[in-house]
């Protein structure tokens, strides 16, 4: 037995998951647990299809998801092209990298949510707030990824292409640039799931769409089954996110490793 | 170029030279444009303004809480949370990494939490637990959990079988080699990830007092903002990063006088 489990540990797997299940069954049917503290699996099955077809408070499912990957796409994109940019001069020029660290090493520990307040003093309540937040949670990880990605680069392999007579901006295109896009798409996936992280606590503290709103609002309402379908639908979309950029990454690096 | 990737060709005391001169340059235009009025009052304090809210606040509180009680409750909290966290992830980590049926049972759940945005828990955990602390910590204890077990699990799988093996055929017991090959050389991969996980639990305790509390810095900040007191949002986003790098900087400390092989293997 434990033979056959050694050689096919999915079997263990599965135990595993139906065993989980079964116990929420077995709690949520047999009165164990409030259904306004865990919906029963029917329950959260309907709860699941209800949220499909009639979406919540106004908006479709869809849309909510549309607005948070909208917000997301904004931030993360604007935060890090413009970090890779600064993250890239950074490595050039150590003076460059002197005077903007100070500023990124504060900003890259700081809580995401600590500036919120004051963005949605400076830019009222509606998306403006929200995108400059995920762009800032965005850039330093993005600039430390980039310098790092920079200074890491051989310097045989600069030296090389220097003897054979390559100028710095042919250094930069076809020597550093290369070498240093590894190291960008791993600050790129951190970057994601801080970002996306920041997102949905910033839908909940001050948002009315989307799916960290969604859930922050059915919360309120102890529906537990919205709650828990959202809760899931936010896991898939956060792996979706990162799946999405590993695939990027593969297609664009794909030298990584050889 | 050429010559950064050996190490940098400045000496460190122009590299602080300038980093504080740009500080410096940052505060004068900050204060500038106080002073200039080039930024309405209403929505940007002074650097000046902002030392008299520090100095108010460490004297007086801030709504009846001080403010070395803000600053507690909220370390307090990330600790309590991170620690937690680690206590149950570093022992599972290394269980996962020594047996594959323990893997097979259970990394399905770690991988499930770890790209969930922790404070996605928080509205669950608060119908359960209430929006006490206790919800806080076992958020905060969720955010960590599933980032030093996967790192501790990684960094066990990564130790090389050569190593391991060359300990079997010497003779070693498993305890030995638990002890005196895995442990070590997992270590490192270790540290690095309870230092991710603490800088996690720390951004997320802010988010919680956000949401839902009635002291520690995140709470002051949201409070503050509700009565548009700009001073006072700017001094504890100032006091928040300073204790970020803080705690990031004293955990690197720890991992290298307690790792002092690290990268030396």
């Amino acid at each position: 037995m434990i033979g056959l489990l050694h050689r096919r540990p999915w079997i263990v797997t599965l135990i595993s998951i139906a065993a989980v299940v079964g116990a929420w069954a077995g709690a949520t049917y047999g009165g164990l647990i409030s259904d306004l503290l865990l919906p029963t699996p029917d329950e959260l099955w309907d709860g699941a299809a209800d949220l499909v077809v009639n979406g919540y408070k106004g908006y479709s499912l869809g849309a909510h998801i549309g607005l948070s990957l909208l917000r997301v796409g904004l931030g993360f994109g604007l935060g890090t092209i413009l970090g890779t940019l600064l993250g890239l001069a950074m490595g050039m020029s150590e003076v460059l990298d002197a005077l903007a660290a100070p500023f990124i090493e504060f900003l890259r520990p700081l809580p995401q949510l600590a500036y919120l307040v004051l963005l949605i003093i400076w830019f009222g309540i509606g998306e403006t707030p929200k995108i400059v937040l995920l762009f800032l949670a965005a850039l330093p990880v993005s600039a430390i990824a980039a310098r790092d990605g920079v200074r890491n680069v051989s310097g045989e392999r600069v030296r090389a292409a220097q003897s054979l007579g390559a100028n710095r901006a042919q250094i930069f295109l076809h020597v550093v640039l290369p070498s240093a896009l590894g190291e960008i798409f791993i600050g790129a996936r951190l970057s994601i799931g801080i970002v996306y992280a920041t997102l949905i606590a910033a839908e909940m503290i001050a948002g009315a769409s989307g799916i960290g709103w969604l859930i922050l609002d059915a919360g309120r309402f102890l529906r537990s089954d919205y709650v828990i379908a959202g809760v899931l639908l936010i896991a898939a979309m956060g792996i979706a996110l990162d799946r999405g950029l590993l695939l990027l990454q593969r297609r664009i690096v794909h030298w990584a490793g050889k | 170029m050429s010559g950064q990737a050996e190490g940098g060709t400045m000496r460190p005391w122009s590299r602080y030279g300038l980093g504080c001169l740009s500080v410096l340059a940052a505060l004068a235009l900050w204060q500038a444009a106080g002073s200039f009025r080039l930024v309405p009052a209403g929505l940007l304090a002074s650097p000046a303004q902002v030392v008299a809210a520090l100095i108010d606040i460490s004297r007086h509180g801030y709504r009846g809480t001080s403010l070395g009680q803000d600053i507690a409750a909220t370390l307090a909290r990330a600790l309590a949370g991170f620690l937690v966290g680690s206590a149950v992830g570093v022992p599972l980590g290394l269980w996962m990494g020594t047996s594959r049926l323990t893997t097979a049972a259970l990394d399905w759940i770690v991988q499930f939490l770890r790209p969930l945005p922790p404070l996605s828990f928080l509205v669950l955990l608060m119908l359960w637990l209430g929006t006490g602390n206790l919800a806080k910590v076992a958020l905060l204890a969720l955010t960590a959990f599933p980032i030093v077990t996967s790192a501790t699990y990684a960094a066990v799988a990564a130790v090389p079988q050569q190593k391991i093996q060359a300990a079997q055929s010497l003779g070693a017991s498993r305890a030995q080699i638990f002890a005196h090959v895995l442990l070590p050389a997992a270590l490192p991969m270790i540290s690095t990830g309870l230092r991710i996980a603490l800088a996690a639990a720390f951004s997320t305790v802010v988010a919680s007092e956000l949401m839902a509390g009635s002291d520690g810095l995140g709470w002051m900040i949201f409070s503050a903002s509700q009565f548009l007191r700009n001073d006072i949002i700017l001094l504890g986003i100032i006091l928040l990063g300073i204790l970020g790098m803080g705690l990031n900087g004293l955990l690197l400390r720890l991992d290298h006088r307690l790792i002092h092989w690290r990268g030396r293997e």
